[in-house]
C-alpha cells in the first residue's frame, strides 16, 4: 500500500511539476518575467525531485530488489524539491533565508558531516514544511488584495504540501503508524490542488517568441 | 494605499494604451503615453526606444512629431502579457 501510494504521489508530482514548469518556461519566454523564471526553477527542481524518487523506487522494484529504497537517493529528491519550494518562496520575497554571517555559515554547514542521510531528511523535510507554509500565507494574503479565486487552490495545494511534508517527518517519530500514508496522500491533494487553477489558463495563440528575450 | 507597478506592468499599460485607448488612427503622443500610463518623461523615453527596438511599438513620423502605434509582435505579447499575468495571479505574485 504504502510502495503503490509512493509511487502515485512521485509520478503525479513529477507530472504536475513539469506541466506548471513548462507553463512558466514559455510565460518566461514570452514575457521575459523574472517572476517566471523563479517559477521556471521552482516547478522544474520540485518536478526532478519527485522523478529521482520515483525512479529510486522502480530501480528498487525491478532492479536491486532489496525491498527498501537507497536511502540516499530518497534524500536526494528530497533536497532538489527544496530548491523548488525555496523558489516559491523566494518569489514572495524572502530576503534572507540563510544566515550571511562566515560563523554562522561555517557552523550552519558543519553539522552536515556528522550527521547521517536520514537525519538529512529530515532538516530538508522541515526546511520544506516551513517555506511551504510561508508560500501558503502569502498566497492567500494576496487572494484578499485581489480576490483572484485561482489563489485559493494554489493556497490550499502549498498548504496540504506543507502538512505533507510535516506528516511525513512526523512519522520518523512513529515509523509504523498510518501517519506517513496519510502524509502521501495529503501531498498528491496538495499537488491536484495546485495543478486546477493552472489548468484553467488558456495557451492558444500563445508560442515562443525568440526575439522577446 | 499607493499600489507599486513593476516593470512588467509599466509596459503592459503602455502597450494596452496604444491597442485600444489610440488618440487617432496614426498613433499615440508621447505626452498622451505619459498621462495614460502616470509616468515621467525620461522613464517613458527610454522604455519606448526598448519597446520600438523590439519591434513591439512602431514609431511614426507625423508632422514633426513622433507618434506610436502597436505592431503585431506587441499584440501578441500583449496577449501572452494577460495570460501570464494570470498565471502569476494565481500564485499570488506579480509579473
Amino acid at each position: 500500500m504504502e510502495f503503490l501510494l509512493e509511487n502515485i504521489l512521485n509520478l503525479v508530482g513529477f507530472l504536475v511539476g513539469l506541466a506548471i514548469g513548462i507553463m512558466s518556461l514559455i510565460g518566461f519566454r514570452n514575457t521575459g518575467s523574472p517572476t517566471l523564471f523563479r517559477l521556471t526553477i521552482a516547478f522544474f527542481s520540485i518536478s526532478v525531485g519527485f522523478f529521482v524518487i520515483w525512479a529510486g523506487y522502480m530501480m528498487e522494484d525491478f532492479v536491486i530488489k532489496s525491498g527498501n529504497i537507497e536511502k540516499w537517493i530518497q534524500t536526494l529528491g528530497i533536497i532538489v524539491q527544496t530548491v523548488g519550494y525555496f523558489f516559491i518562496a523566494f518569489s514572495h520575497s524572502i530576503k534572507s533565508f540563510f544566515p550571511k554571517s562566515r560563523y554562522f555559515r561555517a557552523v550552519g554547514i558543519f553539522p552536515l558531516f556528522l550527521i547521517s542521510s536520514v537525519q538529512i531528511e529530515h532538516i530538508f523535510r522541515s526546511v520544506s514544511f516551513i517555506l511551504l507554509a510561508y508560500g501558503a500565507i502569502e498566497t492567500i494574503l494576496s487572494y484578499f488584495e485581489n480576490k483572484n479565486k485561482g489563489a485559493i487552490s494554489v493556497a490550499v495545494g502549498l498548504a496540504l504540501l506543507a502538512l505533507g511534508e510535516f506528516l511525513g517527518w512526523y512519522s520518523f517519530v512513529f515509523p509504523e503508524s498510518i501517519l506517513y500514508s496519510i502524509s502521501m496522500i495529503t501531498k498528491i491533494g496538495g499537488l491536484i490542488a495546485l495543478f486546477i487553477p493552472v489548468s484553467k489558463i488558456p495557451l492558444t495563440k500563445i508560442k515562443f517568441d525568440d526575439n522577446l528575450e | 494605499m499607493v499600489e507599486y507597478r513593476t516593470h512588467m506592468k509599466i509596459i503592459g499599460d503602455i502597450l494596452s494604451t496604444t491597442r485600444d485607448d489610440l488618440q487617432d488612427e496614426d498613433g499615440a503622443t508621447v505626452t498622451y503615453l505619459i498621462r495614460k500610463a502616470n509616468i515621467s518623461h525620461s522613464r517613458i523615453s527610454r522604455i519606448l526606444k526598448t519597446l520600438v527596438s523590439q519591434g513591439l511599438l512602431e514609431q511614426i513620423d507625423t508632422q514633426g512629431s513622433n507618434k506610436y502605434r502597436i505592431s503585431q509582435s506587441g499584440r501578441e505579447f500583449l496577449q501572452a502579457y494577460y495570460t501570464f499575468t494570470t498565471f502569476a495571479d494565481n500564485f499570488g505574485l506579480t509579473i
